[in-house]
């Protein structure tokens, strides 16, 4: 595969065209590629499969599928998957590579396990995070000091790692037993929150984002830029799902956890200094070396963060289940890998979205709960997945052949 | 020379080639190449040699003229049908697989049903003999060094049964004995062989030691024909570069004395890489633009990087206003040093970019909010800017980088470093491949930051240029510095004598191979 997206973060240009003019009224295909299945497959395939589940679930005389229970249920089970793609995407975008995310949470599960009983909660969420960061730091050394692929380094330590794993718990599961440590993990973890008023409040402060953005642009003799569109729609959704919702309206903690913490890397990825800098060293990292960007710094940074954010994922999951199977996360990297790719993240570098990737996460198990809930049995399910993600690649690659020299 | 009565193995008789796009490269080239014959080919950059070549392999067909092979007048669809004929030739960036071994990338483009075939081993043999050069057909061609890997390619063009073998700077990027090899190769090829060789080099000294006659082309005519034993380097440069062209207004003498005195703006105390810099040692004044003035791997860019701290084993020291500059791209940066790379596409620009963010991406922080937060509407003010000022044809600042043409693209690498805090000017090859209007601007551009104070060096191929542009010239060859002229003592003609070899050769233990001598070796 090969570039998708033009680098959709990095400033309120979100949208706007390569090609057009800047004035306004020649920017219709500036929209029509905006809206191509190319920059938004990845929502349409979204939006689809929910109305295709939707009305089946209708016709069948099953529970209605978008209930508010039925959609935080996805969201909570996507969750920890879309954690460790957002950092997984940062990582693909400065054109390097982390398979071993999935040994890396874990390992530091087990390690917030076994030393929870013994040290307290937060204290052994330190040691887990530490030792999560650690990894990271150890596949970065090795990539960018000896100058190995990020592929092979990451197959090796995903297989070493999750050795450790073994080691560690001796091949047996572990569990906390101190009721202390178990009450600490189930406030982290369990439980929802209600978040109709920050809701509102953040569809308000979205509406008026998009109408600064909207008014400067105006005032610039610019076109529209498209992102004020999706903000503001963005911003409406939220407002009106809070105002009907109301109570019923609730998240479980680990939604919001990856709510914010997706939030913060997509500003930074879209709105700062270091995210402009991170697309650079992908798209090209000898023309970021010889403009003056530290290039290893940023690729060890995002080495760091996907561990990081993996060892994230194996506290929640540790909080989750309160106990740990050395196998436990098995297989989850290709899941993380996957939404990355339906979220057209490109595998070369230089190109990648937060929000897409998170769209690709949910479009998986959007897929999976559709099955469950449809009784569809669990055996086409692969084959569907399969597919969903060769397609996906197939979209962005053709679509993207004439872009590039 | 010409004492052979025989029919001339290959004849070019008034070759022209015209580009779709209208340029014009060739105008009519005449060229007679005998068997046992080494037949020199020069020219400046651009002169067409390249075209001329690639026409004689089949890569290319003339837009007019004829090639008369062996006789015959032929006409070569593909660089396949001229290997067939027995043209082989030898690019200067030798395409070899480096996964194969020796001896499968010898014979190659063989046809035969088996990777291995006994009688490669043979043939190979029988090469090594030919040749007087050993070499273990097992090895893979990575492994080799850049001398064998030439070898390589001169035994993969005798191993198709080439009559003519066109070799394109085979010397360019080898050290010294690996130089000597080839020579000594060539010569036997030509003398024992009988094998017609073009031989296409920039070095005059090589040319002068080893070839028979020469043919030196300019602005896509044959300038000059001769027998190498009639005339020497001085006359070959002077055909070279031509009649003293008034392109560029020569500004020299009405410039600004040179600055006074004290601290210098740049100073490199010993700047060396090794392998690719000699120990290196320049004072810059600030407004002041040096020229370098050298041929490809002659040390030119190499210095610019070790500079710029992008060289990591380069060792020395540099100062910018007397402090010390860090030894790394970002400390460059900070200290006020930009660079603009000989590659703008693998080393200049980022092309997922539109042009505006590609514009401020070494100067982030001065468009920022806080050095964090980048604001737009002041960087698509800045790229506004850059394509009004250096005249970039660009629809607006939203254009893809890959979109513009190649003049437009280098703008936008120099563009980056202009709004900024940039004291010293780094430019290699600013003006390679871009049309004669681009260059203009941007040698123009070059002298409007002198004169606000900025100090410039320039690397350049095109020695015209630099003399339109410099205050003073260095010469590199080799990887280090072998002279330094104020423009105003020195001319295109000179400039090509030093950085081809006369005054290298001059200098003790410079080449020790340098002296070449007619006749067999061993």
């Amino acid at each position: 595969m090969s570039m998708s997206s033009p680098a959709p973060p990095s400033g309120p240009s979100i949208g706007e065209s390569a090609k057009a003019p800047a004035d306004a009224p020649a920017s219709s295909s500036d929209w029509r590629r905006l809206f191509s299945l190319r920059e938004m497959g990845v929502y349409y395939a979204l939006i689809l499969l929910v109305l295709v589940l939707s009305v089946t679930t209708a016709y069948s005389g099953r529970p209605n599928y978008l209930s508010v229970l039925n959609v935080t249920n996805v969201l909570y089970q996507s969750s920890l998957t879309a954690i460790m793609a957002v950092a997984m995407t940062v990582i693909l975008i400065t054109g390097n590579f982390d398979l071993s995310v999935a040994s890396v949470a874990a390992l530091s599960a087990a390690v917030l396990i076994g030393t929870a009983d013994a040290i307290g909660f937060w204290p052994s969420v330190g040691a887990a995070m530490s030792v999560a960061v650690a990894a990271g730091l150890l596949n970065g050394v090795i990539v960018q000091l000896l100058g190995i692929n990020a592929f092979i380094v990451t197959l090796g330590t995903l297989t070493a790692i999750r050795g450790v794993v073994l080691l560690y718990t001796n091949g047996h599961s572990l569990s906390v037993s101190n009721p202390g440590v178990i009450e600490a993990m189930r406030a982290f973890e369990e439980g929802r929150l209600e978040v109709a008023l920050p809701c509102i409040a953040v569809g308000v402060v979205l509406i008026i984002v998009a109408a600064a953005f909207a008014f400067r642009a105006r005032r610039a003799r610019e076109g529209l830029p498209a992102v004020c569109l999706g903000i503001a729609s963005g911003g409406v959704c939220l407002i009106a799902l809070g105002a009907f919702q109301r109570e019923a309206l609730t998240l479980p903690k680990p939604v919001i956890y990856m709510g914010i913490y997706a939030a913060i890397i997509w500003f930074a990825l879209t709105f700062t200094t270091i995210g402009r800098r991170v697309y650079a060293v992908g798209g090209n990292s000898e023309a970021a070396r010889l403009s003056g960007i530290n290039v290893g710094r940023y690729k060890m940074g995002a080495f760091i963060l996907c561990s990081a954010a993996a060892g994230f994922v194996g506290v929640l999951f540790a909080s989750r289940l309160r106990s740990i199977n050395p196998a436990a996360l098995q297989g989850a990297e290709l899941t993380v890998i996957a939404s990355a790719i339906l979220g057209g993240t490109s595998l070369y570098g230089g190109a990648g979205s937060v929000a897409k990737t998170i769209a690709g996460a949910l479009l998986l198990f959007t897929l999976t709960n559709g099955f469950n809930i449809l009784n569809l049995g669990a055996n086409y399910q692969g084959i569907i997945e399969g597919t969903v993600i060769v397609a996906a690649a197939a979209i962005y690659t053709v679509g993207s052949a004439g872009r590039r020299k | 020379m010409s004492d052979n009565s025989e029919v001339p193995l290959a004849r070019l008789e008034g070759v022209a080639k015209t580009f779709p796009n209208g340029t014009v490269a060739l105008r009519g080239v005449d060229l007679e190449i005998a068997r046992g014959q080494v037949h020199g080919l020069l020219g400046a950059n651009g002169a067409g040699k390249s075209t001329l070549i690639k026409i004689l392999s089949g890569a290319f067909q003339a837009t007019e003229g004829r090639i008369v092979w062996k006789g015959q007048p032929v006409r070569w669809t593909s660089p396949r049908e001229a290997n067939v004929m027995g043209v082989a030739t030898i690019h200067q960036h030798i395409p070899l697989v480096p996964t194969l071994s020796v001896l499968e990338n010898i014979f190659l483009a063989d046809e035969g049903p088996w990777r291995r075939d006994a009688s490669y081993r043979e043939r190979f043999n029988d090469i090594c003999q030919r040749v007087g050069y050993g070499l273990n057909p097992n090895s893979l061609v990575s492994e080799l060094s850049i001398g064998q890997r030439q070898m390589v390619a001169i035994f993969q063009a005798l191993g198709s049964g080439a009559d003519l073998v066109v070799m394109d700077e085979p010397t360019a990027s080898l050290a010294a004995e690996e130089r000597e090899l080839v020579y000594r190769t060539v010569r036997r090829l030509s003398k024992v062989e009988k094998k017609a060789i073009l031989f296409v080099s920039h070095f005059l000294d090589e040319v002068v030691a080893l070839t028979d006659c020469v043919t030196v082309i300019r602005d896509g005519r044959a300038v000059m024909r001769a027998d190498t034993c009639d005339i020497d380097e001085a006359r070959i440069a002077e055909a070279i570069v031509g009649r003293q062209i008034v392109a560029m207004e020569r500004a020299t003498h009405d410039r600004a004395p040179p600055p006074a005195k004290g601290t210098p703006r740049l100073e490199l105390r010993e700047v060396a890489s090794p392998g690719k810099l000699q120990p290196t040692s320049l004072k810059l004044a600030a407004g002041e633009v040096v020229g370098i003035a050298g041929l490809l791997g002659s040390g030119r860019s190499e210095l610019l990087h070790a500079i710029f701290g992008a060289d990591r084993q380069a060792t020395g020291e540099v100062s910018l206003d007397g402090r010390p500059v860090g030894r790394s791209t970002a400390a460059a940066v900070a200290a006020g040093l930009g660079l603009v790379p000989e590659d703008r596409n693998r080393q200049g620009l980022v092309p997922e970019f539109e042009l505006w963010r590609n514009a401020t991406l070494a100067m982030l922080e001065n468009v920022s909010w806080r050095r964090w937060l980048p604001i737009r509407r002041r960087e698509r003010e800045i790229a506004t800017e850059a394509i009004r000022k250096l005249q970039i044809k660009a629809q607006s600042p939203d254009v893809l980088v890959t979109q513009l043409s190649g003049g437009n693209a280098q703008k936008v690498t120099i563009a980056k470093w202009l709004f900024g805090d940039v004291k010293v000017f780094l430019l290699d090859e600013p003006t390679a491949g871009i049309d004669i209007g681009a260059k203009t601007d941007i040698l123009m551009l070059v002298r409007e930051l002198a004169a606000s104070g900025k100090s410039v060096i320039v690397v350049s191929s095109e020695f015209e240029e630099l003399i339109a542009v410099a205050d003073r010239i260095l010469v590199m060859r080799d990887g280090r510095c072998v002279a330094e002229r104020a423009t105003h003592d020195t001319s295109e003609h000179e400039l090509v004598l030093l950085a081809g070899g006369q005054s290298a050769a001059a200098e003790p233990a410079h080449r020790p191979s340098a002296p070449l001598h007619h006749g067999e070796p061993t």
